[in-house]
């Protein structure tokens, strides 16, 4: 599948879907437009979109110029489709 | 599950719980405000109230975007979707919010072109999609979501996308705490701050809090385990008599905030003169509009819109709801008139506000706190 990027169409075939909502799901229910962001895994890195995994296994495009250079297993912060924040985990 | 059930463990929670029972003053109430609609949705859903000593209560802030938005910048949006030719787009959320005649629901259902888009770059595509249509995008939200807007918008001009704009009702959240601490309605004795609000402005702008009205603020984040964390943090620092801004959410939130954020903010962004805040009425220079570089993408330039004020309805008391000053259940028609099926107010609307957190999932809170009345 293909979604359009800023620089024309981008192959990406491991993406299910091609909307910024695909990881916006959050496990709660989905709270776009407060203050709740939705932790996500970087499976496809890209720029200025990169397409991330969340916690239930669905994934999309997310916008990474604010976090930018990411690389595969980045933990990323997600609000409104774009990466507002790195995750420091430690488990 | 990995990286979410470890801040949900129950035997933790329980601990925090008694913690924060032994520093409670005896005889002491402390009235604790978790400014964030996200926090106020987490602390119904998992019973957090429950671990807490009576003395503690928890006041329930503005952050809710969705919630402060004022009746008639409603009906300046229903204005601009009901134009022929226009797509307009917003969040979920704000599709049933009520304006002076109706919501942008009601409008879809006479047939103008409304959707609901997860993330303005959702409808930057459906711009690129339909070159022949103007497509508008209700902008709400805090310093959260403002980036998204903004990198938005970056993006429509580099692409020289004339066919977008974006009507604009961002709002910053310093503001209305300071006039919040102002108000003579409400006393508090600290805030729990908004975690992912400060993962952009970092904690710094909080400062001023603890300096200038000696009351501490802890950073949290919105797990039950983060929230319980941080109202032990803010029960430490009363107990020790220090006040001072914590950072609990630390494995997200850098002290310094996202300084790649900020400056786009700046750049796309201008502060507004003044704006008008739900229940808090109008406060300066609260709120962001586009600046005059990306005056080409105002919706608000592009359209006459009627920016008439519009009144709540009388008996809607989300005003109250949203200062703190009384609890969603002490309001006239709250879970009769106002459902989240049929809300009046827009606590009722979102989520996240107060309202629908209570109505959801506080009524076992409800029905403890009448029997202890």
């Amino acid at each position: 599948m293909t979604f359009d990027g800023r620089d024309g169409a981008i192959s990406l075939p491991q993406v299910e879907a091609d909307s910024y909502s695909a990881v916006c799901s959050l496990i709660d229910g989905c709270l776009v437009c407060g203050d709740v962001a939705v932790p996500v895994t970087v499976v496809w890195p890209g720029e200025p979109d990169a397409v991330c995994e969340d916690a239930q296994g669905q994934r999309g495009p997310v916008g990474v110029e604010l976090v930018a250079p990411v690389e595969s297993g980045d933990r990323l912060l997600v609000h409104g489709g774009i990466a507002i924040s790195r995750l420091e985990e430690e488990l | 599950m990995k990286y979410v059930d470890e801040y949900r463990d129950a035997e933790l929670a329980r601990t925090l719980g008694s913690e924060i029972t032994a520093l409670a003053e005896p005889g002491r109430h402390y009235k604790v405000m978790e400014v964030c609609g996200g926090h106020t949705h987490t602390i119904y859903k998992h019973g957090i109230e429950d671990h807490l000593p009576e003395s503690v209560e928890l006041v329930h802030g503005p952050g809710c975007p969705v919630c402060v938005i004022p009746m008639g910048r409603v009906d300046d949006g229903i204005s601009i979707a009901r134009q022929p030719n226009v797509i307009f787009t917003c969040f979920g959320d704000m599709m049933r919010v009520p304006g002076g005649n109706g919501s942008l629901l009601d409008v879809k259902a006479e047939g103008a072109d409304v959707r609901f888009v997860y993330s303005p770059l959702d409808a930057l595509k459906i711009a690129r999609n339909n070159p022949d249509k103007e497509v508008v995008f209700f902008a709400i939200g805090f310093e959260t979501t403002a980036p998204s807007t903004a990198l938005t918008l970056m993006r429509a001009k580099a692409e020289k996308l004339r066919n977008f704009s974006v009507m604009c009702n961002h709002v910053t959240i310093v503001p209305p705490l300071m006039a919040l601490l102002e108000s003579p309605d409400l006393r508090l004795d600290a805030f729990i701050g908004p975690g992912h609000v400060s993962t952009v402005i970092g904690c710094r702008p909080y400062e001023f809090i603890p300096a200038d009205y000696g009351q501490p603020v802890v950073v949290a984040g919105f797990e039950p385990l983060d929230l319980l964390q941080s109202i032990y943090m803010i029960m430490r620092q009363l107990a020790e008599g220090r006040n001072e801004v914590e950072n609990q959410y630390g494995r997200v939130v850098p002290w310094e905030g996202n300084l790649r954020a900020l400056d786009i903010l700046q750049r796309v962004f201008e502060l507004r003169p003044y704006f008008e805040w739900r229940g808090l009425g109008f406060i300066s220079q609260s709120a962001l509009k586009l600046s005059q570089e990306y005056a080409d993408f105002d919706a608000e330039l592009r359209w006459e819109i009627p920016g008439v004020r519009v009144a709540d309805p009388k008996a809607c008391q989300c005003g109250e709801v949203l200062k703190g000053v009384i609890k969603p259940w002490e309001c006239k028609v709250f879970g009769t008139a106002c459902t989240p099926e049929t809300p009046i107010g827009t606590c009722m609307v979102s989520s996240e506000g107060a309202c629908a957190a209570y109505y959801n999932f506080g009524r076992f809170a409800r029905s403890k706190e009448r029997a202890g009345a």
